[in-house]
């Protein structure tokens, strides 16, 4: 049984697309272009739950632009770990994770992002990759608070071992 | 002519460990590793070789007890050998040798150096492997060999000349009665005769041996091993406990030692349907997380080891070898899958319909469960793409893995409800036999046809 996929459909004449990239809604409270997700599960679920799962493999075969998002995901969670600390407690952990989700960060597409080779986006409409900038920002940001939640489920001092254990895990053998 | 009446001995001498006993009996008498210490030339004569510990040996010596494991051993705390007294004197440098869990305590000490005849299944020293025989009758079965007629087991694909080698030792080294040299898949294949599954006796089917150092998917038609489509799998128990480690190690436990892993493999793994459902279902209830308290010579630390997502992660490295190797990528449905379609097209049926389970490494609470489902999809698949290109019906394959509760020790277990057989004595070659016609007599072994 090969790596996990992402269980989101698209179809390209309806949902948003920038490149080969696709703008799921999300369910969030952050500010950005995202729409409104209608059901309860949405992508950010969808990566946290393949997080464990996925970390363990180093080949990953991409089937749907719903899959490109779901590779983002999973890396930036791999990127929020490797930020904490065995002793890190909830608070400072929503600080430090703040932070990294509001960070510069490069976007798909751009000198500087490992994987560009699976990413291709109009580079040169300024108007498009503000559009996936500000997108990935939301993302991030909502990916990052809901990790939290999953982190500090059973205790508010320190984050759970068992999910810091995967942070020296490389999906796909590449970090962000 | 007492040898008729004695059951016979059955003696599997794995790459890890060798299992002893008596025809009929349920399980084996001794499970100690196939290791054996000898004494090195340079130290024999200052040591005088520990002979002050001749203890009085109760039942309950340690080194009795049934191991698990090939290279470590429980209580060596406690450690005294039993006694060898003849090490003492001159000229008997040969006779000072150990075997089992007593060669691996003899082998922490300067003057005996440890080593493993069976290599790969093959013996590779004949001359240790003799001494480990020896040892085996007299010291732990206490037989006369002369008394009994033996069962041997032999990896598939055994050149003719080790038979020969075997015969010559156990006719002319031990004057045994009589010997059968049976294959390892073959006994596996009659061990699961016992499963309620199992509705004729057939010797057709395939074997998965999977122990310590490497697993084989064997098929077997009619009693005869297929030799050519016979597929190796570079993952065994080994490489489980290594990743278990490695988990531990990634989170930081206070101890990751392989016995540890080791421990945590055998008692707290299982094979789950499905990884990600399986890491939601330890998010729900955190019940599932357990923790192994490590057993320590000095009693005075008490470590404490939470035991987490490794319970179901390390038995999938069979059905997901990416997740712990980087050479090998192929899962264990997908190997028994190819090796069943190497095989001649009218014995397929019989192979999906028994494949048989073998060794400790096969253990793993709904192992045969998962391989049955995934093999079971990998068949419909390729029926259904075969009926829809060809546009006729099939009549089905119906896979079916067995799993029975001998499976640790399957191996043995056949020999020992083989060789309690009436008709076994006449299958087996005789003293008088070898005497008349030579070693070569062994190269051929009749077929047991049990109906």
């Amino acid at each position: 049984m090969p790596a996990y996929h992402s269980t989101f459909a698209t179809d390209a004449q309806n949902d948003r697309m920038v490149g080969n990239v696709v703008l799921l809604p999300l369910k969030t409270n952050f500010r950005g272009p995202a729409y409104q997700a209608n059901s309860d599960y949405d992508i950010i679920d969808e990566c946290l739950d393949l997080f464990r799962a996925n970390s363990f493999f180093k080949n990953f075969e991409i089937r749907s632009p719903a899959d490109r998002i779901l590779i983002y995901g999973i890396l930036f969670v791999n990127e929020c770990l490797s930020q904490l600390r065995a002793t890190t407690s909830y608070n400072e952990g929503l600080k430090l994770l703040t932070n990294v989700a509001l960070d510069d960060f490069a976007v798909p597409g751009t000198p500087g992002f490992p994987m560009n080779n699976v990413y291709s986006v109009p580079v040169q409409s300024h108007a498009e990759m503000d559009l996936l900038k500000s997108y990935i920002q939301q993302f991030r940001q909502e990916l990052a608070m809901r990790l939290l939640e999953r982190l500090y489920v059973y205790s508010k001092d320190r984050p759970s071992k068992f999910w810091l254990a995967f942070t020296r895990r490389r999906f796909m053998n590449k970090s962000l | 002519m007492s040898y008729l009446n004695n059951p016979a001995i059955v003696m599997d001498n794995g790459t890890g460990l060798t299992k002893l006993g008596f025809a009929g009996n349920d399980s084996p008498s001794w499970v100690f590793p196939t290791a054996i210490a000898t004494a090195q030339r340079s130290t024999t004569k200052s040591s005088g070789s520990g002979a002050s510990t001749s203890s009085a040996q109760s039942a309950s010596n340690p080194y009795f007890g049934n191991s698990t494991s090939a290279t470590s051993f429980n209580s060596l705390a406690s450690a005294t050998l039993m006694s060898n007294n003849l090490a003492g004197k001159r000229g008997t440098e040969d006779l000072d040798f150990y075997i089992g869990n007593e060669a691996l305590t003899a082998a922490q000490g300067p003057s005996y150096s440890l080593s493993y005849p069976i290599r790969h299944g093959q013996v590779e020293n004949w001359d240790h492997m003799e001494r480990f025989w020896e040892n085996s009758i007299f010291k732990y079965l206490r037989t006369e060999p002369e008394d009994h007629f033996f069962l041997l087991t032999e990896p598939p694909l055994n050149p003719p000349e080790n038979r020969e080698q075997v015969a010559e030792i156990f006719f002319e080294g031990f004057n045994c009665a009589g010997l059968y040299i049976a294959v390892q898949a073959v006994l596996a294949l009659a061990a699961s005769w016992t499963s309620s599954k199992v509705v004729d006796r057939s010797l057709t089917g395939t074997v998965i041996d999977s122990g310590d150092g490497v697993t084989h998917v064997i098929p077997v038609a009619e009693g005869y091993v297929v030799g050519s489509a016979i597929k190796n799998i570079p993952i065994a128990g080994r490489d489980i406990t290594l990743f278990i480690q490695s988990l531990l190690r990634e989170r930081g436990e206070e101890d990751t030692t392989l016995r540890t892993a080791e421990r945590i493999k055998q008692e707290y793994c299982y094979v789950c349907s499905d990884i990600v459902k399986e890491f939601n279902k330890f998010d729900r209830d955190p019940q599932k997380f357990a923790q192994f308290i490590v057993e320590n010579s000095e009693k005075t630390k008490r470590k404490v080891i939470d035991v987490g997502y490794e319970r179901f992660l390390a038995p999938e490295i069979f059905f997901n070898p990416e997740i712990a190797s980087s050479d090998f990528l192929i899962p264990l449905p997908t190997v028994v899958d190819q090796t069943i379609q190497a095989c001649p097209i009218d014995v397929r049926k019989g192979l999906y319909n028994n494949i048989v389970l073998s060794g400790g490494s096969t253990m793993f609470k709904d192992f045969g469960r998962r391989l049955q489902r995934d093999l079971k999809s990998i068949v419909n698949n390729r029926i259904a793409l075969s009926e829809s290109l060809s546009g006729t019906r099939s009549t089905g394959v119906d896979v079916q893995v067995i799993s029975h509760r001998r499976q640790r020790n399957a191996v043995w277990f056949g020999g020992s409800l083989l060789a309690q057989t009436a008709e076994f004595k006449s299958y087996c070659h005789t003293k008088q036999d070898y005497d008349e016609i030579g070693p070569e007599i062994v190269r051929n072994f009749s077929l047991f046809n049990m109906v």
